[in-house]
């Protein structure tokens, strides 16, 4: 009996202070998603040829990049994003405009950040064209965000 | 000459079975003595919520009075009441949770006493209650990437919430000086409601503790209380 309760008491206390909630969710606030077409043949994926990006007042986020696709972050304290794309020495700025909605997770993840009426525009120098030019919502990574031209 | 030695020893036999159950006549008569034990109402604090208070930052304050009052020889009717003042901190929230709750229920005493000792090892049920305010006090979102630094918003938000549940206890009780009692206890609780924000959640009940992800909880306490007895019984 004595035996049986000491053990019940140490499970007990091993037990609440266990962390019993852990995020798994990755990741909580969404990235935007760019994916590089063809400016001719719309249809087809186009590879990028010495990307570098970097946001206004920032560091480089990404060095010399051959990729179709490219996750960026947005920034989550200011209602405005201005990335620099820069391929061969031709820059292009994209910048996005949007509201910020925190919604609630869980314990463990905390709050994720939705960007609401979402605006993209471009100077235009090496990317020809995007769509679409406004988002209502990005909520996840699930898919590309944006397609660009070039 | 066998013939006597034998007669002789069944003499004895007889004589000492005679002088067995007259003594055991006697043990009969002393044993009406019958212990009483004290039956009444028994009030006291835990001591355990103001020490926390001191040692644990994150707890500001607690207080609990414990009462019950013992209604059959093991059958014990228990309630506590009680205020908690906690801050729960998260990776990404700072939360307070302030308010009271009451535990109504009964205790079982399990242990058999010698004579007239008052102890006790029960086991209880309680259902419980508490009404609070919970303060989402600062959040800052999740960003995987630390590209863009986030900022803190410190906006506090108030909700005032409530929450059930029920609560099975064990413990001890132990009479040290004359109706005086030192005890401890511990709970398992399953929540039965709450009301959660907006936007967030109940991450602590006073009374409940942390709400862990199950509904559930864990509760200890270590009481001194003082039995003011009505009669023996």
């Amino acid at each position: 009996m004595k035996k049986t309760i000491v053990t019940l008491l140490l499970l007990m206390i091993i037990w609440s202070c266990t962390k019993d909630d852990f995020c798994t969710q990755s990741p909580v606030t969404p990235n935007l998603i760019l994916r590089f077409y063809d400016d001719i043949n719309r249809g087809d994926l186009k590879s990028t040829s010495g990307l570098y990006v970097w946001a206004e007042n920032k560091d480089t986020i990404f060095i010399n990049q051959a990729t179709d696709s490219l996750v960026i972050p947005l920034n989550t304290a200011s209602n405005q994003t201005i990335y620099n794309l820069s391929e061969g020495n031709v820059v292009n700025q994209f910048t996005i405009n949007y509201t910020i909605r925190n919604e609630f997770v869980s314990r463990s993840c905390g709050f994720k950040s939705i960007y609401e009426n979402v605006t993209f525009s471009s100077s235009s120098t090496w990317i020809t064209d995007f769509t679409p030019t406004t988002l209502t919502s990005i909520e996840n990574q699930n898919s590309a965000h944006v397609q660009i031209f070039h | 000459m066998y013939r006597y030695f034998i007669s002789i020893i069944f003499c004895f036999v007889v004589v000492s079975t005679f002088s067995q159950e007259q003594t055991k006549k006697v043990e009969e008569k002393n044993d009406s003595i019958v212990y009483t034990s004290p039956y009444g109402i028994r009030l006291g604090i835990d001591i355990s919520k103001p020490i926390k208070a001191a040692i644990d930052g994150d707890y500001n304050s607690g207080l609990e009075i414990i009462a019950d009052y013992r209604i059959s020889k093991r059958f014990f009717i228990a309630a506590e009441l009680g205020f908690e003042d906690e801050k729960t901190q998260e990776d990404y929230s700072k939360s307070t949770a302030k308010g009271s709750y009451i535990r109504l229920g009964f205790n079982y005493n399990a242990y058999e006493n010698w004579l007239d000792m008052n102890n006790e090892i029960f086991v209880g049920l309680r259902y419980g209650f508490s009404v609070f305010d919970q303060t989402l006090n600062s959040y800052s979102p999740n960003v995987n990437n630390p590209y863009f630094p986030t900022t803190p918003i410190n906006t506090p938000v108030t909700t005032s919430l409530n929450s059930h549940w029920t609560e099975f206890m064990f413990g001890l009780k132990v009479e040290t000086f004359k109706n005086f009692f030192i005890g401890a206890s511990f709970s398992f609780k399953v929540l039965l409601n709450v009301k959660e924000p907006d936007n967030f959640k109940t991450l602590y009940s006073p009374g409940f503790n942390r709400i862990f992800e199950s509904g559930t909880g864990f509760g200890f306490n270590y009481t001194l209380s003082y039995l003011i007895p009505f009669k023996k019984k």
